[in-house]
């Protein structure tokens, strides 16, 4: 067949044109991946700088810690300043750790501030990390590096420690549950009222609730276990259940650039989570 | 000739893309966020003296200030104190922007709320370079008086009560310069006729103190019983209708007995002794900041139960204090997380969570 230069074919080659018009950005943007491409293979990334805090810690021997001894059982300090408390044992654990391979041998130096100011502390170079009971904080990661959490602070679902049938916090449904009022658990309470039906029960104190709980007025507590450990060790008859109902992860923080030092500090966190050392410095400074 | 229609069609072909392109956006793109006032609300409280101190004044959506107001309510809170910054409501000297301040106000009325405007805040074209937004020199106390008259102009029969500065006993809050109640009883009688002239029935308050046991001679700050009476010294007394009051607590009880040397909730009866021995019996005290922080490592923090007790206890007092008109306390809810203690003062959270504090001083109110 020959071919027309009819108008409708002039139409068809116009649509053509339309079409290569409309596929140039495509392939801009196509040369455009091909040069970004091209610039990251051939100029690969320099290598990241070397951490100086952590370099400077070996070099001197020192890891300054920013506390605020006002804390316990994880921070606290008696009559002639010497400090105490799983934050003091944690900090002095990572350097005795940290020591074996190094040359210098590492030592602690905690410098004491206020809770509220221990983030500017941080970022002005004051200490190289804050030990203090620090609650993890989602809104604070652009300015920090979280460590591996080593204590969840959240309430969790104790019972009598005769209770084999409740598991979880479903299984308290429709019955009495004591809180501290205005606590975290309290607040976890509160929100699942509606779906729970629970019959709660306030008190001043979580060891008042633990102690309604002991003597069976409430079927179950929302307390955490800094709370349940004070309780059961001066009086007993209670136990935990399960994982936290909220987390509240306890964390150590250090600046953005020491990921050096960060991943230092989780290895050892993470080893002694594996061979039961946190757990004796659970017992030793929480029950 | 032909290469017309050529051209027409091609503009055409380009309109049809764009107008492809439009109806793409349209549909892409989210609804305007549509927030009316609603209907006209009444609070239900057993005690009509409950306040709150609100924070809007960074509070950019609409819906979040409707939906603050609506949660002060449903609380049984009848009063709520909110700032109104100086400098943004006339950024440039006789140019006044009431747009944000006017949905705050009309939001809180709507909800039946009552609100008490708290006035500060020096814009830049009002005070010498490199001075802070507390500095005000004496010289343009009639421009604040402008704006604070122009406030009671625009919201008259809106908004009441008047709070002129905030704790101008502290160094800080006067411009980082030595306190003067001489000084600020001279700004009240600049402010207070203005305003009187203009919008009689308008209630100015004075004060604001903070509570603060700072010794005589500090750099820092005067004590708030020490200053009240200077300011009256000062010859303040006929320039004021009521005064606003910062009650807090820190770790005593609400019923701790006031004392000269405690800052507590019952310290704001020594203000009012202060009052009464001025001559000032017939004028009402308004708290529009107070109560206590349940910070679990602050050193001026409670526990949370006891946080919830005191607080309860304070609203109570105030119902049987026929000399407190308002208990508005600090603070019912942040924009945003202040990262620090202060978050432990609120009522509910920046995602509107209400803490326990809140359903309990809500069961109290509405028992």
């Amino acid at each position: 067949m020959k071919f027309k230069n009819t108008p409708r074919n002039r139409n068809q080659v116009s649509s053509r044109n339309l079409v290569s018009i409309g596929t140039l950005p495509l392939v801009i943007v196509a040369l455009g991946v091909c040069a970004w491409l091209a610039f990251v293979l051939w100029f690969p990334k320099p290598p990241p700088k070397p951490d100086a805090t952590w370099l400077r810690i070996l070099e001197t021997g020192v890891f300054r810690v920013g506390i605020d001894p006002s804390f316990p059982p994880f921070e606290s300090d008696d009559a002639q300043g010497n400090l105490y408390g799983l934050d003091i044992a944690l900090a002095n654990e990572l350097v005795r750790v940290w020591s074996l391979n190094s040359e210098t041998p590492i030592r602690v130096e905690f410098v004491y501030t206020g809770f509220d100011g221990l983030y500017d502390a941080l970022k002005t170079r004051q200490f190289d990390a804050i030990i203090s009971a620090l609650p993890y904080d989602p809104k604070k990661t652009e300015d920090v590096l979280f460590s591996h959490s080593y204590f969840n602070a959240g309430p969790h679902l104790i019972v009598r420690a005769e209770d084999t049938t409740t598991k979880t916090y479903y299984d308290v449904m429709g019955k009495a549950v004591g809180v501290e009022l205005g606590s975290t658990g309290d607040a976890f309470a509160r929100r699942w009222q509606r779906r729970l039906k629970l019959d709660l029960r306030t008190y001043h104190t979580p060891a008042d609730a633990l102690r309604a709980l002991r003597w069976g007025e409430v079927d179950a507590v929302f307390a955490d276990l800094i709370a349940f450990n004070d309780f059961a060790r001066r009086e007993g008859g209670v136990k935990p259940v399960g994982s936290a109902l909220v987390n509240e992860f306890i964390v150590i923080a250090v600046r953005k650039d020491a990921p050096t030092l960060l991943g230092q500090i989780n290895a050892v966190i993470d080893a002694m989570k594996q061979d039961g050392r946190l757990e004796q410095l659970y017992a030793e400074w929480l029950q | 000739m032909k290469t017309l229609p050529r051209v027409l069609h091609g503009l055409v072909r380009a309109l049809q893309i764009v107008a492809l392109a439009a109806m793409a956006y349209a549909l892409a793109a989210p609804p305007p966020i549509l927030v009316t006032l609603g209907p006209q609300r009444v609070v239900h409280t057993t005690n009509p003296k409950i306040g709150v101190h609100t924070r809007l004044t960074d509070e950019v959506e609409e819906w979040k200030i409707k939906k603050n107001f609506e949660m002060v309510r449903e609380m049984g809170a009848s009063w709520v104190v909110e700032y109104f910054p100086w400098e943004y409501l006339e950024p440039e000297e006789g140019s006044f922007d009431w747009t944000h301040a006017d949905i705050v106000v009309n939001h809180a009325r709507r909800q039946g709320l009552t609100v008490i405007a708290r006035l500060g805040f020096v814009p830049r074209w009002a005070r010498p370079r490199d001075s802070v937004t507390s500095y005000l020199d004496e010289a343009r106390y009639p421009a604040f008086a402008l704006f604070v008259t122009e406030f009671a102009r625009h919201f008259a029969g809106r908004v009441q009560h008047l709070v002129i500065w905030n704790e101008p006993n502290l160094n800080f809050e006067w411009g980082y310069r030595g306190v003067d109640p001489a000084a600020y009883a001279r700004m009240l009688q600049v402010v207070y006729p203005r305003v009187k002239e203009v919008e009689p029935s308008v209630q100015i308050l004075a004060g604001a103190l903070a509570p603060t046991l700072a010794p005589a001679g500090s750099v820092d700050a005067m004590s708030d019983l020490d200053y009240l009476q200077a300011m009256y010294a000062a010859g303040a007394r006929d320039y004021f209708d009521a005064l606003a009051a910062h009650a807090y607590g820190w770790t005593a009880p609400a019923d701790d007995a006031p004392s000269p040397r405690r800052v507590n909730f019952r310290r704001t009866e020594l203000l009012r002794e202060i009052m009464v021995q001025n001559g000032d019996a017939h004028k009402r005290i308004f708290i529009t900041e107070g109560g206590w922080n349940d910070h679990p490592r602050w050193t001026k923090a409670v526990h949370p139960a006891e946080r919830i007790t005191y607080t309860l206890r304070a609203y109570e007092l105030c119902k049987n204090w026929e000399w407190v008109e308002a208990c508005a306390l600090w603070a019912f809810r942040y924009p945003f997380p202040a990262q620090s203690y202060l978050d432990y003062f609120t009522f509910v959270t920046p995602e509107f969570d209400p803490k326990p504090i809140y359903y309990e001083v809500q069961k109290y109110a509405t028992k």
